[in-house]
């Protein structure tokens, strides 16, 4: 290296960081165009441009009329959406507690309880739903118990619409109160001691303090959780019942043993409409979290 | 800083590198095997006939691979397909409990060894009744039969035709299950005696070229009758269960009196102990439940494809059929006279005069959908 080669790369830093900053994006924003945005396009042109009956292809939305049509394809919709409802408020109403003793406790209790609420996260949801089966199915270790002291059994969820809520709620805690534990982050020890000094309540200091402060991260972690929710595959399968089904496991027969592409490529991109819903509150939120 | 910058961009770029999709090729003397069945036959190929091949046959292993189930080594098969097409590695050879019919044109374009001109030593053994097309090597049987508790049910009074049968879920609201047609063979071969019931239980009524929509609708609403009517009767009033293994689980957990299951993997259950030693099994004697022989297949442009002839040839040894019976539980591929002798006198009970098959093709669709839409639905989400 000769002083007059370093000399002439030298110079204007930031010209030069530029094309190496592209770079090292270069590579994820490729495999994002090849291995997610291609992918959609090309799904969205299959189930428009649909073969005809002359060999040729033409453009027609018949799939989609059989999907809107179908009253059996309508009830597996509904039923997903019944699902990732309840379980969007379930969640809500299970996490934000925990998020919110975590943050405001100063115990040693809490950092158990975190470990217990971080859990879920480390269970392959085919190994939890086996044991779902085992622990509240019929029989299972609850009936065990409440037998063991005289109680009657309890109606199993299992292989109801049920099922699948609680097997889905439990793997989904984790991320949630990971999300709501930083929103919470924002919310500052001052405005708290503030807002007592001024006689504000335990519910005021709710509503009126902490809410508005982390309704970005509610929002976030809500997006979060539908997306996977309205897809969920394993748990739907093994704990649901047979049908209605929710459309992950919809998709997959129809693909894998109805043999009929373009009938589960409708459903997928119908998914998708949905889920690129709450995708956009998660864009959205973000954007107005980086503008000053 | 230029060597920074030539670390960064180089990390960059090897990294984008190794995510990109690389040219593999499969090992010369390993044996790929891809799997439909479920992990008990896995298993069984594990401690039995790898040890025991890869001993006859030094230098060449066997790579076993869970394939999940038929569609997902069809798509295996559709990649062997378009191999074949450009002349590149399929990085397969041998397809186990495969249907060679579901890849469209592939018999016809030479994809699968023709058995019957592949000169194996033992091809003449063969069992007629498993016989199918030469592209398909029968090596093990196996028939869907009832496992129930005898612990709850009497063996004297245990149905033995389809309408006792009928007649006992009625009378034991709760106590039945089956498994969903399309995720398992248990349910599904259950499902498939009830359309032989619905039309005078004649299985040579069906076959794989004689589907047409109209006859489908014909032979399958009245069979879409008869287990809609046995729905309320059922575990939870019309609960199916997800698969085979998860209504074994719910026997063990005696949560119900009856299940349809696979003769091997019951078997296998009892002796794992996860069904309890009670568990007693039964044929209906009307008709029995289908079952069927579990073919192999072989690519013709697999790498290893003289080593996977020896495989299948060696699958039809009597040391081989012998531990189907014994270590499985299954039926022997072969005729009985090539088995041991005491084995045959051991077995002569369940020996099958015939299995009832129901042929797959576009009848396996038009009954997975027409399960879900028809029976499937009547279940209250309520409930």
């Amino acid at each position: 290296m000769t002083s007059i080669e370093a000399g002439a790369l030298a110079p204007a830093p930031t010209q030069r960081k530029r094309p190496i900053g592209l770079l090292l994006v270069a590579v994820p924003v490729l495999l994002v165009l090849w291995l997610i945005i291609w992918p959609i396009i090309s799904a969205v042109i299959q189930t428009l441009w649909l073969p005809a009956p002359d060999g040729g292809r033409t453009l027609s939305v018949s799939s989609y009329e059989f999907f809107v049509s179908d009253p059996y394809s309508r009830a597996n919709l509904a039923i997903t959406l019944w699902t990732t409802g309840v379980c969007a408020v379930l969640l809500l109403v299970i996490c934000l507690p925990i998020a919110l003793y975590l943050r405001f406790s100063n115990s040693k209790i809490a950092a158990y309880v975190q470990g217990l609420a971080i859990f879920p996260m480390f269970v392959p949801s085919i190994i939890l739903s086996f044991a779902f089966i085992r622990v509240l199915g019929p029989n299972g270790t609850v009936d065990l118990l409440l037998n063991s002291v005289g109680l009657p059994k309890i109606k199993s969820p299992y292989l109801t619409p049920w099922g699948p809520v609680i097997g889905l709620v439990w793997d989904n805690i984790p991320l949630t109160v990971l999300i709501l534990l930083s929103g919470l982050g924002n919310v500052s020890n001052q405005a708290i001691e503030a807002a007592r000094d001024v006689g504000a309540g335990r519910f005021a200091l709710l509503w009126h303090i902490i809410l508005p402060r982390i309704s970005n991260s509610i929002l976030v972690a809500i997006s979060f959780a539908v997306l996977g929710i309205f897809s969920a595959f394993t748990l739907p399968y093994v704990l649901g019942p047979a049908a209605p089904e929710m459309m992950g496991p919809f998709m997959q027969r129809t693909f894998r043993d109805l043999f009929d592409p373009t009938n589960a490529i409708t459903q997928a991109v119908i998914t998708f409409g949905f889920c690129i819903v709450f995708g956009l509150f998660y864009v959205r939120s973000v954007a107005k979290n980086r503008t000053p | 800083m230029k060597r920074r910058n030539f670390l960064i961009s180089a990390a960059a770029i090897s990294a984008g590198v190794t995510l990109m999709p690389r040219m593999t090729f499969a090992a010369e003397g390993v044996i790929d095997v891809y799997f439909t069945s479920d992990q008990n036959v896995i298993d069984f190929w594990t401690n039995v006939v790898k040890p025991k091949f890869e001993a006859a046959n030094s230098g060449i292993t066997l790579n076993l691979v869970d394939g999940g189930d038929g569609p997902g080594v069809a798509a295996i098969g559709d990649r062997a397909l378009a191999a074949l097409a450009s002349g590149a590695d399929p990085q397969a050879d041998v397809f186990e409990g495969y249907d060679t019919r579901v890849n469209a044109g592939a018999i016809d374009k030479g994809l699968f060894v023709d058995f019957s001109a592949a000169g194996l030593s033992n091809y003449s053994k063969i069992n007629p009744l498993a016989n199918d097309i030469p592209t398909r090597l029968p090596y093990r049987g196996s028939q869907v039969l009832l496992a129930y508790d005898t612990t709850k049910l009497d063996p004297a009074n245990v149905p033995k035709t389809w309408a006792d049968l009928v007649a006992w879920i009625k009378a034991n609201p709760g106590q039945f299950i089956y498994n969903r047609p399309n995720k398992g063979g248990s349910g599904g071969n259950f499902v498939r005696r009830a359309i032989f019931e619905a039309n005078g239980n004649d299985p040579k009524k069906f076959t794989v070229d004689n589907f047409t929509p109209e006859f489908a609708e014909e032979a399958l609403t009245p069979a879409w009758a008869m287990l809609n009517d046995l729905a309320p009767s059922l575990f939870e009033s019309g609960a199916y269960t997800s698969g085979n293994t998860q209504s074994l689980q719910l026997l063990g957990q005696s949560a119900v009196t009856m299940i349809p299951a696979w003769s091997d993997q019951a078997l296998s259950a009892i002796q794992q102990g996860v069904l309890p030693e009670t568990t007693g099994l039964v044929q209906l004697q009307d008709l029995g439940l289908p079952g069927g022989f579990t073919y192999i297949a072989v690519l013709s442009n697999g790498a290893n494809k003289d080593a996977a002839l020896k495989l299948a040839d060696f699958l039809l040894t009597e040391e081989i059929q012998s531990a189907i019976l014994t270590e499985l539980g299954g039926f022997p591929g072969v005729s009985w006279d090539y088995v041991a002798a005491d084995l045959r006198e051991r077995f002569a009970d369940i020996i099958p005069e015939s299995i009832p098959t129901f042929p797959g093709g576009k009848w396996e669709t038009a009954i997975n959908d027409g399960w879900y839409r028809a029976v499937a639905p009547n279940v209250d989400p309520a409930s």
